[in-house]
């Protein structure tokens, strides 16, 4: 089916409602011509091709007429209904055909390309990047819906973006509640001694991180040996008797109900996990050393000292847990973070991810060869005094600009500005020589250095300071008036929407430069087009900024005479 | 930078020098010159240590023919890890610019825990199970047997050391624990025979304080250094303490018991021995006939540590005849033990010369003092004959030993503790040619002498000049609601003062930013005025602001806790550190830039007054030294105060503030006892301050400290100098310059 054109019977709707005016549709490469049977109905249609961006069809067995559907880039839609499929099929295939040809434009700016083989995860990924910056957005429509750009070639300059990590990093993650989980208070409905407790995810997966002995009952006990309400139950009952601080009555609970004393007990994970870490300890902290050099805090060296060691050989020992452990081991988790990004919900769905998570940086720690590199890195650099010598370069993170223009803008309109100022000062300083008196100096200093020749400084000092000061001055300038008024640019003396515009068209230049720039040299037919579209698109761009320019000479021009009425000189004099 | 300092060429690692530094150096080298000790006070964030190292090796590469040894005694284990950091950067410098003449050996010592690279004997949790696991892999017997029979056990590590022999020596350089165990592991060789192999032959050596005072450790270890050394203890405001601690010993009923159980123990294996193997007991006696001259000959795992009282004092002759016999000696043990069970009876407290205690043990139980003196050799001895080799598990017996030993040897200053410093340290100011005692608070200085019995050459306090006013003392007398806050022992537990210090700490989480260390006068208190702010809610204010990290004094848990705070504090997340003034923290740990903007010490710590030992050391003091109790305990006291907070500032770049929270700074008697680079920042108006007036101050403070400012120095007085600043300076420029 090699045909230029298609004419088939069909019915031209504007909405899906709308009975629709029959007439014939004639398509070709160029446009789609509609010509009502009726020539005084209303329905005619010429539309380009180019402005068709998509297409829909209803399919064939359903129990819809076969309509065809085309949307142009306003969003509209041109709906055709045929007689039959087979005509449906005709146009749609002739349509397809047409818009392949007119650039690779897709029917949705998600859609993949045969030559790259894109993952569901990806193409998500690329739309929601998408959503997320409307000026991205503005460009992808821009240049790969009309063809100037393939979405390869869009995406292959922000690969950064892509980078699944780099994106994943930027997002914060919630950390853990400051609050300690004693600070959990039950409620009381008041008229018996029952108490309630309302534990949230959030707040067992804090107890979890916090009490890894907790959490290994959990994962066991629970649901095979006992229903999570009885454990929590328990739970709470031996935090009760450990808030009562008797240790004997812990004891003797603890002897009755195993599994209660499994709450109650040191936490024997904790501890192992403790002597795992504190060999990785920063060692000019490393107090646990010491030990091994203190042979007069032998047991029974020394001198007795109140607040020593008491030896109590008790049993009760057992279940006595301070108030300083926990501080300890709260704020050592809420540091730690957040190990686990489910959604919580379930509190089994918790404790496994908890568990996994801490598996996988158990893993880690066995290959601590970069840690121990690190704390001697660490090491080194506490050791030096700061101010003995030159600056150090700090391990401090990048600085993530999001929006350069948000820097850039105000930094070199600022930097315009005072330049302008100072060029202004020096005009003026010129101003006030006559051209004989410029010549006379010329003449001077020539004379001087012929007789007595070209002294050691070329530039007399001053001379050099001073300039190096105006040049100073306005770098300086500019950063203290981004300080003060950050908002203030060139841009921001046009209207809000001319300023839109403008922006933009630069991005979109921007943008079209890279390309341009970046299919340098041209050696292969490919890029040889590329260059070509590029080249095309921009000089779409051009006149368009021409337009502009005039509007703004314009504007400028109105302030001028505003402000000139109101008897002020404009300070930007352009 | 490299300068002069009359005929010494001093290499130091930095572009600048402290003008302190500068003198502190001038007045070290004096010092060495003159061969003689000295007494040095320099405060703290004047980076003493480099300068130190920095003047000592320069001094010992001028004159290459004399090679001086240092031995630097630190009080930590992470002080040694320091400055052998510091003295790494040091000698790369030196490297650089000298060149493989500069090269020099310099090793850190340690006890086997922190050396060992053996996994199965690493597992251990403590120092003692640590060496007795060494033992029983390398013991000269165990070994003897691993030879005949290949399924005992052996440490692949020693026997790899063993076997390379003189060729397992370490190559010239800095070695950190860290680095000989990395070293150890490399090589195949064990790093702590290794390191104490290389002793001998290194320029530098780092190690703790009992490594020298300690009799016990100091004999093994400490024996072959020669009379050249230049002895250093830094931070050495508490070594009277340490001196003291190491010659005291305490018996407690659970030590008696656990003795009783090691005799059972040790005559089973008499028992044993007699049945299999009678000669190895005969070949002991004869031994012991001829003296216990026998260190020397002890293959190097055997040695363990040596007598507790001072090597002169232990006579050169032969063990009495009636503990030569095993059995005897085992019986004269058990006599000791139940001697001691019956006057660990008595309800009262007593005080008893060793004299007199020593007469009473002879008549009740039949010991007399020469028998007493050689109990702790005899113990070693008889251990060895009968080839055992979990020491840890005999820990009991050999304090009793060790107390009987003390008991026979000293006469009339040792009553069950030693109150006299001056005793452990006498041999090593004996023994070597310069000691130099430093530290950032040794005021009042002319104290110091009379309390180790020395007479320094010199001896000089430096003040600090600043570039800016970057520390900022207060004294906080009441609370934000006007009443007064101590923790005078009648208000202490008065809830208006718990709940206005709880108030100040809330404050001043929420203005300073990063770190805060709250130093408290002891454990008991600290636990109570925090379970007392956890009741209130204001912990969980604090927590709002701030991570909260607690020292215990389990040290895995405040090591770890310690480690947690300066991530916080790295990470910007600022967090607060609870500590005990005395405690190990206050010691050693540094909280300077961002791990410590504040410290607040809420109250004033005096000793325990009411403690026996203390009463008897007073008493002692004030016959021996005429030095009033009262003067002791304040100055005892505030030395505490100004360790702790002097913690805070490491380099003049550094900034923080001190709230002394007690109206009873604000009195001068007390005041007047801190170190003279805080008082002369503390000003008048800073004297008598309530929260709110404190938080404005702070506020004030850390708005101005935010400030770029001039490095160098304003001008006038210059803090910070350059190589040309010195060249500059004559000896008559030298000192407008600097004062």
């Amino acid at each position: 089916m090699a045909s230029t054109h298609v004419t088939k019977r069909a019915k031209y709707k504007t909405t899906i409602k709308d009975p629709g005016t029959p007439g014939t549709l004639r398509m070709t490469f160029e446009k789609i011509l509609f010509v009502p049977h009726n020539p005084k109905s209303a329905g005619k249609l010429d539309v380009e091709f180019r402005y068709i961006k998509g297409k829909k069809h209803t399919k064939e067995g359903s129990n819809k007429p076969p309509w065809l559907n085309l949307t142009n880039n306003q969003n509209g839609s041109f709906i055709f209904e045929f007689e039959n499929y087979s005509d449906l099929q005709e146009c749609r295939d002739f349509v397809g055909k047409v818009l392949a040809k007119g650039g690779e434009v897709s029917e949705k700016p998600t859609v993949a390309y045969p030559d790259e083989q894109l993952s569901a995860a990806e193409m998500e990924l690329r739309i929601k990047l998408l959503q997320e910056d409307s000026e991205l957005q503005k460009l992808h429509k821009q240049f790969v819906l009309s063809g100037v750009l393939t979405e390869t070639e869009f995406w292959a300059t922000r690969k950064k973006l892509l980078d699944r990590e780099a994106s994943k990093k930027t997002k914060q993650r919630l950390g853990f509640k400051s609050a300690m989980i004693s600070d959990i208070k039950p409620s009381t409905d008041g008229r018996t001694n029952k108490v309630t407790f309302n534990l949230t995810p959030e707040v067992i997966l804090q107890i979890f991180a916090e009490k890894p002995a907790v959490h290994r009952a959990f994962l066991s006990y629970v649901p095979n040996k006992m229903s999570e309400r009885t454990f929590w139950t328990k739970y709470f009952r031996a935090e009760y008797l450990h808030s009562t601080k008797n240790s004997i009555a812990a004891a003797a609970e603890a002897a009755e109900d195993e599994e209660l004393a499994v709450f109650l007990k040191q936490d024997d994970i904790l501890a192992s996990e403790a002597r795992k870490k504190i060999r990785r300890v920063d060692p000019t902290l490393d107090m646990e050393a010491d030990e091994g050099d203190d042979y007069t805090h032998l047991p029974d060296h020394g001198i007795l000292r109140e607040g020593s060691k008491e030896m109590t050989e008790s049993q009760n020992e057992l279940y006595k847990r301070s108030l300083s452990q926990d501080i300890n081991r709260h704020a050592a988790v809420v540091l730690e973070g957040r190990a686990v990004d489910v959604e919580l919900e379930d509190t089994k769905a918790v404790a496994e991810a908890l568990a996994q998570s801490k598996q996988k940086s158990s893993n880690k720690g066995e290959s601590d060869g970069d840690t121990s590199r690190e704390r001697l890195d660490r090491l080194s650099r506490m050791t030096e005094i700061e101010d003995l010598q030159g600056p150090n370069t700090l391990p401090l993170a990048p600085l993530c600009i999001k929006d350069p223009r948000d820097y850039f803008d105000s930094q070199q309109a600022n930097a315009l500005r005072s330049s302008g100022d100072a060029l202004g000062e020096i005009e003026q300083i010129k101003c006030g020589l006559s051209t004989q008196e410029v010549y006379g100096s010329l003449r001077e200093s020539i004379s001087s250095i012929k007789a007595m020749g070209l002294k050691e400084p070329i530039v007399k000092p001053e001379v050099a300071h001073q300039v190096f000061d105006a040049l100073t001055n306005s770098i300086s300038n500019t950063k203290y008036h981004i300080g003060k008024n950050p908002q203030e640019s060139v841009l921001d003396r046009l209207p809000r929407k001319t300023k839109e515009e403008l922006l933009h068209h630069w991005t979109s230049i921007l943008e079209l430069l890279k390309h341009f720039w970046a299919s340098y040299p041209i050696t292969t037919t490919y890029l040889y087009v590329k260059v070509n579209r590029l080249k095309d698109a921009m000089s779409n761009i051009y006149p368009q900024l021409e337009a502009l320019d005039a509007a703004i000479q314009h504007y400028e021009a109105s302030m001028q005479k505003r402000s000139a009425q109101s008897g002020e000189r404009p300070n930007g004099y352009v | 930078m490299k300068f002069q300092i009359e005929d010494v060429t001093v290499f130091f690692p930095y572009d600048y020098i402290y003008p302190e530094q500068y003198s502190y150096m001038i007045e070290l080298k004096r010092a060495l010159d003159a061969k003689g000790h000295c007494l040095l006070e320099m405060p703290t964030g004047t980076g003493k240590t480099i300068a130190l190292l920095s003047l000592i090796t320069s001094y010992s590469l001028s004159e290459p023919e004399t090679s001086i040894k240092l031995i630097y005694c630190t009080r930590t284990v992470h002080e040694m890890e320091k400055t052998l950091a510091e003295l790494k950067l040091l000698h790369n410098y030196q490297i650089k610019h000298l060149g493989p003449q500069a090269r020099l050996l310099a090793i850190g010592l340690s006890s086997r825990k922190n050396l060992c690279v053996n996994p199965t004997v690493l597992a251990a949790e403590n120092r003692d199970s640590v060496d007795a696991g060494c033992r029983k892999l390398t013991a000269s017997w165990v070994r003897a047997m691993a030879a005949e029979n290949p399924n005992v056990p052996t440490c692949q590590f020693f026997e790899n050391y063993e076997r390379a022999a003189s060729a397992a020596v370490l190559p010239p350089g800095v070695y950190t624990l860290q680095d000989l165990r990395v070293f150890g592991k490399e090589k195949g060789w064990c790093p702590y025979f290794l390191a104490r192999h290389m002793v001998q032959f290194a320029n530098v050596v780092v190690y703790s304080y009992q490594y020298l005072l300690d009799p016990k450790v100091a004999g093994i270890i400490s024996k072959e250094m020669q009379k050249e050394s230049v002895v250093v203890f830094d931070e050495a405001h508490n070594i009277d303490n340490v001196c003291i601690e190491a010659l005291s010993v305490s018996v407690r009923r659970q030590t008696l018991e656990g003795a009783t159980r090691n005799l059972n123990r040790i005559s089973q294996e008499i028992d044993r021995f007699k049945a299999t193997d009678a000669s190895r007991l005969r070949a002991e006696y004869n031994r012991l006939v001829e003296g216990l001259a026998l260190r020397g000959n002890l293959p190097i795992t055997d040695n363990w540590l040596s007598n507790p009282a001072l090597p002169d004092d232990i006579l050169k002759e032969a063990v009495p005849g009636n503990i030569r016999r095993a059995e005897h000696f085992l019986h004269v043990l058990r006599r000791l033990v139940q001697y001691l069970r019956g006057r660990l009876d008595t309800e009262n407290v007593e005080k008893e010369s060793p004299v007199s205690f020593v007469a009473s043990i002879n008549s009740h139980a039949g010991i007399d003092q020469k028998t007493l003196k050689f109990c702790y050799d005899r113990l070693h001895s008889l251990m060895l004959t009968l080839e055992i080799t979990d020491t840890d598990e005999f820990l009991h017996i050999q304090t009793i030993c060790d107390f009987a030993t003390l008991v026979g040897t000293y006469d009339p200053i040792l009553q069950l503790s030693c109150h006299d410093a001056s005793l452990a340290i006498k041999p090593v100011f004996d023994r070597f040619q310069s000691v130099v005692i430093t530290s950032g608070t040794l005021s009042p200085i002319d104290l110091y002498p009379r309390l180790l019995n020395f007479h320094p050459v010199v001896s000089r306090s430096f003040t600090m000049s600043l570039t800016r006013d970057c520390i900022c003392p207060m004294v906080l007398t009441r609370g934000s609601d006007q009443l007064p806050v101590s923790t005078k022992f009648d208000m202490r537990s008065d809830p208006g003062v718990v709940r206005n210090y709880g108030k100040l700490l809330l404050e001043m989480v929420s203005v300073v930013p990063d770190g805060i260390v709250c130093f408290f006068v002891s454990y008991s208190y600290m636990d109570g005025i925090i379970n007392t702010w956890n009741d209130s809610g204001i912990l969980k204010e604090i927590m709002q602001h701030k991570l909260v990290f607690i020292e215990t004094q389990d040290v895995v848990e405040t090591t770890l806790a310690l480690d947690n705070y300066r991530k916080a504090c790295d990470c910007g997340r600022g967090a607060v550190f609870f500590s005990v003034a005395r405690g190990k923290v206050a010691e050693g740990i540094d909280f300077d830039r961002h791990y410590g903007r504040l410290v607040i010490m809420f109250g004033v710590p005096f000793q325990y007054t009411l403690g026996k030992i203390l009463l008897a050391r007073l008493e002692y003091l004030r016959d021996t030294f005429q030095i009033k109790e009262g003067d002791f305990l304040t100055f005892d006291a505030l030395r505490q105060a100004a360790q702790c907070v002097g913690r805070v500032i490491r380099s003049k770049a550094d900034y923080g503030m001190m709230i002394f929270a007690d109206k009873r700074y604000s009195r001068h008697d007390k005041r007047s006892k801190l170190p003279s680079w805080i008082l002369s920042h503390l000003r008048d108006v800073n004297l008598n301050l309530s929260t709110d007036m404190a938080l404005h101050i702070a506020k004030e403070f850390l708005r101005k400290m935010a400030q770029p400012y001039e490095k160098i120095g304003g001008s006038g007085r210059k803090t910070l100098l350059s190589e040309e600043d010195l060249e500059k300076m004559g000896d008559g420029g030298m000192d407008e310059m600097l004062y």
